[in-house]
């Protein structure tokens, strides 16, 4: 009988760990490797979270503590007075707020309905010329270019049809805007409903349409609620548009008065900070309360089979 | 209860044919099977019948009744997919239920019928669990409940068992047969398994390359197959074949003519005496495998062997040029790899096949094709 010592290496049933894994393994034992990977995770909260934290907190702070130095890390007299202020210095605040809501609901609709409808239509059925491969890329494609080279063209566009500075501007250049995202997104998971479901349907009694509503939608509602998640979030924040298509009160929305809160003279820190928190919690509240859905619409694979 | 009738049913995908001419007679209450490989065309086939294919060619009536452009809603047909394509999204009882429920039958009713349904397929305590908690074996079975609740016209099954492991294929298969005998609903069944359209089929519909091959009953195919596509189809382990020189009274293989040399009896003889050279069909269990040396016998060496309890199938090679045979003998033949054995053939069981068109040369004991041919066309009329 050979024992391991005598045997060369090259002929063992199995691969000798090397000095570099055995070293690995030794600091594993030891929970280094843990702490290490805890450090790091910590470092990138703090990086991530700290900007969201100052700025909830400068909500409860007045303008002279939020720029002493050394800074006061922890608001100690809550100026809980600020957000009644802000809408007392700027009354319009409300309805940029309102504009948003309006702008959002309504785009993230159109854009989710129109979107899941066209990657549909492009997995079900058959296009002569591969066009089923062809018209979901240039879909895609119109997202490519910087949104800032559209803007002169759609601008002159606009002015004639006399879509600046209405609602309808905006939903329409956000409803373009989010389609293709939408489509790509819904094309996944229509592409992962089996083709024999739509004709069980069908057998069972069901138009193709039919089929379509009572039987495919309800099985892609994590695609559904991912896509209007993110063209939600997408909406709320746009800022480029808004600034160059909405110039007065019937249509500018909260980004865009957020960065009124910077003018020639001043910057109205305290104000601003209430308006960019207020600005921030629907969105937040919206992904937290969906982030389940929101999980399984980014990682696929939803639909049982 | 209707019967089914394709009329030179073709269909094709730009140049590509996935069925042509497809005759097919189905009788009112009769299980018919469509067989062949895979990309024979008998899913097209199915598909045609129930509406998911458009056929581009010919017509498909139903009693009579012309319904080659009808939606699939409006035909009375059920249909089982491999998949099952149970609906994820809804409960066993929902599910069961969905083809009343689309055709809006009152709650109270489609209760009542759901459960009965359950009964009979011995899943009531099934009922309230969701899809995605059931075995395989349950999920086809929530299927064919869905599929027999609308009590269909026609029953469309596509390949049903497929995905099921050996034994539950083996159960399911008798009570796909009972249930289908019991309702007496004509069914239009597609698998690639002989030996489950073997055992469920009053007809079978052999297929390969989008054409019909043969169809008849069970044992017809068997013993009387069309031509050498079915021959070597049905049957398990597949028929050899070898490609002959008929002399007289005797059969030589082409390719090795000293080594598989047979004296025929002389009716079967007289067979072949047209026919200079033929390809010869023998099943496996056709040969006799003897351990001594026997009169007019083929010398073969044992190439490898596979027990299967009782029987052990045998691989031997005949001749320099080694031609491969396939038998099965008791597992009592005491045979292994390298030994030499003799074979018999049971002269009057085997079959010639024509050189050039396949089709297989008519033997007397035969029922007339030609009367066989004008039979299911007056029953067609």
């Amino acid at each position: 009988m050979t024992t391991e010592q005598d045997t060369p290496a090259d002929t063992l049933p199995y691969k000798q760990p090397s000095r570099t894994e055995e070293w690995f393994e030794t600091l594993s034992k030891y929970g280094v490797t843990k702490a290490i990977v805890y450090g790091l995770l910590g470092v990138f909260l703090v990086w991530t979270l700290f900007p969201i934290y100052w700025l909830v907190t400068a909500t409860l702070k007045t303008r002279q503590t939020l720029l002493s130095f050394p800074p006061q890390w922890i608001p100690l007299d809550a100026q809980f007075g600020n957000f009644a202020r802000l809408f007392a210095e700027r009354p319009e605040f409300l309805t940029y707020i309102i504009n948003s809501t309006l702008v959002t609901v309504v785009t993230t609709v159109l854009a989710t309905t129109i979107g899941a409808m066209a990657a549909y239509a492009f997995v079900s059925f058959d296009y002569p010329y591969n066009l089923d491969f062809h018209l979901p890329f240039y879909i895609l494609s119109t997202r490519f270019m910087p949104p800032i080279v559209t803007i002169i063209p759609l601008f002159v566009i606009f002015r004639n049809l006399g879509l600046v500075n209405t609602l309808q501007g905006l939903i329409l250049v956000y409803t373009m805007f989010n389609i293709p995202f939408a489509v790509w997104m819904m094309k996944g998971f229509f592409e992962e409903v089996p083709e024999s479901l739509v004709e069980s349907a069908m057998i069972d009694g069901h138009t193709h349409i039919g089929a379509f509503f009572k039987i495919v939608l309800p099985l892609v509602k994590p695609g559904l609620v991912a896509s209007a998640i993110f063209t939600t979030i997408i909406t709320w924040n746009e800022l480029l548009f808004a600034v160059i298509l909405a110039l007065n009160d019937n249509a500018i929305t909260v980004p865009v008065g957020l960065a009124s809160f910077v003018t020639k003279f001043s910057v109205q820190w305290i104000n601003m900070s209430v308006a960019a928190t207020i600005a921030l919690a629907p969105v937040l509240v919206f992904a937290f309360v969906a982030r389940q859905q929101l999980v399984r619409g980014f990682s696929m694979g939803a639909v049982g089979k | 209860m209707v019967s089914v009738q394709y009329d030179e049913v073709g269909k094709k995908y730009g140049d590509t044919i996935a069925i042509e001419d497809v005759d097919l007679s189905v009788e009112d209450g009769e299980f018919t099977i469509l067989l062949g490989p895979s990309g024979c065309g008998k899913t097209t086939t199915l598909r045609c019948l129930a509406g998911l294919t458009q056929p581009t060619s010919g017509r498909i009536t139903l009693d009579g009744h012309d319904v080659t452009d009808i939606h699939p809603k409006n035909r009375n047909i059920a249909m089982v997919f491999q998949n099952f394509a149970l609906y994820p999204h809804m409960s066993v009882r929902e599910n069961i239920g969905y083809p009343l429920k689309v055709a809006n039958v009152d709650a109270d009713e489609r209760r009542e019928r759901v459960e009965q349904v359950a009964e009979t397929l011995e899943i009531p305590e099934l009922l309230d669990r969701d899809i995605a908690n059931l075995s395989g074996g349950q999920q086809q079975r929530v299927a064919l409940g869905r599929a027999i609740i609308r009590r269909p016209a026609v029953f469309l099954m596509d390949e049903p068992l497929a995905n099921l492991d050996a034994k539950l294929k083996m159960s399911m298969r008798s009570r796909i047969k009972v249930l289908q005998r019991e309702m007496d609903i004509t069914t239009l069944y597609v698998t690639h398994d002989q030996e489950e359209a073997m055992s469920l089929g009053d007809k079978l519909v052999i297929m390969d390359k989008g054409h019909v091959q043969q169809i008849g009953a069970p044992d017809e195919v068997y013993h009387e197959p069309a031509n050498r596509f079915v021959a070597g189809f049905i049957g398990s382990p597949s028929m050899n074949f070898v490609e002959v020189i008929s002399e007289g009274d005797r059969i030589r293989a082409a390719g090795a003519p000293e080594a598989f040399d047979v004296r025929l009896n002389e009716r079967v003889a007289n067979r072949y005496r047209d026919h200079e050279e033929f390809t010869l069909g023998v099943r496996p269990q056709y040969f006799t495998v003897h351990t001594d040396r026997v009169e007019n016998a083929v010398e073969a060496t044992v190439e490898v062997t596979e027990p299967q309890g009782d029987e052990q199938i045998i691989d031997v090679e005949v001749g320099p040029d080694p031609l491969s045979i396939t038998v099965v003998a008791p597992s009592t033949v005491n045979a292994d790899r390298g030994e030499t054995v003799w074979l018999t053939v049971e002269d009057e069981l085997l079959h010639g096949f024509d050189h050039t068109t396949g089709d297989r040369i008519a033997e007397t004991d035969d029922v007339e094709r030609t009367s066989r041919a004008s039979t299911s066309a007056d029953t067609r009329s």
